[in-house]
């Protein structure tokens, strides 16, 4: 009875957009992400694909999109470094995953819970890098905890105009 | 069967793309000899193709917008910024003019030098070649300090070329691709080089830290470092020629993994975190650029007028030395004159000396002996007044005490 509840919330609620805001958003947030640390600072205190991959998994109430957005998302990230390829893959993966399933139940349209769930993604999408470079590879690598606080903070105050930006692009019925 | 994958979709979906993934990174992480995990440095075909999309996919946007920031700022700084250029135009070409003049003295002893460094079999490299480009994206990410240029394997760039600016060293060229290549930061986390600290003459390896930080480590403590001191190239890690800046010294902290030994950070020579131009050597075999070659024949053309004064005035004091009085007598004939030993010759050891006459003789004194007589032979013996100092002596008996 539940489930049926909340297909029914979505069918309701989800939203839809142009297929080229598709294309194009998650293409400006890798080229954002790779441009903009070379102008504003030395830290990158924020992740452009990481709010994209929870903007479409929240907006769309569907885990199999937001896995699939996050997957890409996070394999391309990936590919601009010199680590190995899968990190961000697999941690984008999971944070479309859980945003999707938040989204599912909860009411994402809130700004105060939009910037609270981003938080805690970011601060999840830190934790997940450090476990899976340390832990599940093994390598060494130096964490500097109040660097993954500060981006998480920028993430969250990016979100208030980010994510208005692109529900203005929704199409309305 | 149909219900159970239609009502746990989502979670094997996410199954199939995490186990994916993670089986993607065991085959790129290898274990080395001593137990650590290192990414395999040779990318596998599949990896290198996700890493051309990316790149086909991102830089060249971020090329453009890197290049329309830079053609608005050259607008203004070309054609309406344009007080005192024409002063400054032409100050800086007789600074050039002067400049390549010292140049080509310096490349001739330059020359020279090689020559002395062939004759010893020296492995140093020199920097002969560059190719500029612009830095236009980053990786995105402050744990890959890496960032991407606008020239690649036609401008003939390859994997491990040095990155340097002006100011100091920058990184090392990775991935290479037909107009863009990655540089790996030398603040990087994976990066290393040889460095040496100029007036310790202290060696270490260079690499970067979490907050991109340059430090250098396996240095055992020493006193005499101290903040301020330059720090070079080493030159044996085939990457970065010898000599080349990196930074200075600007703390000095005790290893808190290893006793005895120190962390030195420095302060970088090149402005990492604000790169626009870079220089990617591309040759380092001691070879003369054309243009060069021009300057040191313009030079040679220049000195040679010194060269026939200079063989002028040798010449004028041969004669001048000829002319002077000397050991050579000019009334005696070639054949009489004092024989002189050739140059060279070691003066000739000294004769017997003749002693002095005694100013109070006596009966030592060797003119003080009579001259002998002549003896005629079958004539008797004369008998000889004894002398003291021949007569015998009487002794006493020896008592085998000494």
């Amino acid at each position: 009875m539940s489930m049926l509840g909340i297909d029914s919330r979505r069918e309701i609620e989800i939203r839809r957009y142009p297929m080229l805001v598709y294309v194009l958003a998650p293409l400006i947030a890798l080229v954002l992400q790779a441009w903009l640390p070379r102008l504003v600072m030395p830290y990158v205190w924020f992740d452009f694909p990481l709010l994209i991959t929870a903007y479409f998994a929240m907006a769309r109430r569907s885990p199999i999109q937001g896995t699939t957005i996050g997957f890409i998302l996070g394999i391309l990230e990936d590919a601009l470094t010199h680590r190995p390829i899968g990190i961000n893959g697999i941690i984008k993966t999971l944070v479309g995953f859980l945003a999707a399933s938040v989204g599912v139940r909860i009411d994402v349209e809130n700004v105060t819970i939009r910037v609270l769930l981003t938080f805690l993604l970011s601060v999840l999408s830190s934790a997940l890098y450090l476990l899976i470079v340390r832990v599940m590879l093994g390598m060494t690598m130096e964490w500097l905890w109040y660097n993954e606080l500060f981006r998480a903070i920028g993430n969250s105050l990016i979100v208030l105009v980010l994510f208005h930006l692109l529900d203005r692009l929704k199409i309305k019925d | 069967m149909e219900s159970f994958f239609s009502r746990y979709r989502n979670l094997l979906v996410l199954f199939v793309l995490l186990v994916g993934q993670i089986v993607g990174l065991a085959v790129q992480v290898r274990r080395t000899t001593d137990g650590r995990s290192v990414l395999d440095p040779k990318d596998g075909s599949g990896v290198r193709l996700i890493r051309y999309w990316a790149e086909s996919m991102v830089i060249p946007t971020v090329g453009g917008i890197h290049y329309s920031r830079l053609g608005m700022s050259g607008l203004w700084q070309s054609y309406i910024d344009l007080h005192n250029v024409r002063q400054q135009n032409l100050d800086l070409q007789r600074t050039i003019d002067r400049l390549r003049l010292e140049q080509a003295a310096l490349l001739e002893d330059a020359k020279q030098g090689h020559r002395l460094q062939a004759m010893l079999d020296f492995q140093q490299k020199y920097i002969y070649k560059t190719v500029a480009a612009q830095a236009v994206a980053t990786s995105g990410s402050d744990q890959s300090r890496l960032f991407y240029i606008d020239k690649g394997s036609d401008q003939g760039l390859k994997p491990d070329m040095a990155v340097i600016t002006a100011d100091g060293i920058v990184g090392k060229v990775r991935d290479v691709w037909a107009r863009t290549a990655q540089v790996l930061a030398i603040n990087d986390q994976t990066s290393g080089a040889g460095v040496i600290l100029e007036t310790t003459r202290i060696r270490g390896i260079l690499r970067g830290n979490a907050a991109g930080r340059l430090e250098i480590i396996g240095v055992i403590k020493d006193d005499r470092i101290k903040p301020g001191e330059k720090v070079l190239t080493a030159g044996g890690d085939m990457i970065f020629p010898r000599g080349l800046p990196v930074g200075e010294v600007q703390e000095v902290v005790a290893d808190p993994d290893r006793d005895s030994h120190i962390v030195i950070y420095l302060k970088p020579a090149a402005q990492l975190n604000r790169l626009d131009e870079v220089l990617i050597i591309t040759v380092t075999d001691p070879r003369f650029s054309d243009e060069q070659q021009q300057d040191m024949a313009t030079s040679e053309a220049l000195k040679a007028p010194d060269v026939n004064t200079l063989r002028e005035q040798q010449k004028a004091s041969k004669i001048m030395a000829e002319r002077l009085p000397g050991l050579t007598d000019p009334n005696l004939p070639a054949d009489q004159q004092p024989q002189q030993p050739p140059e060279g010759t070691p003066p000739p050891p000294p004769g017997p000396t003749h002693a002095q006459p005694a100013l109070h003789p006596d009966r030592f004194s060797p003119s003080a002996s009579p001259a002998p007589k002549p003896v005629t032979p079958a004539a008797p013996v004369q008998p000889q007044a004894k002398s003291p100092a021949t007569a015998p002596r009487k002794t006493k008996p020896n008592d085998g005490r000494n």
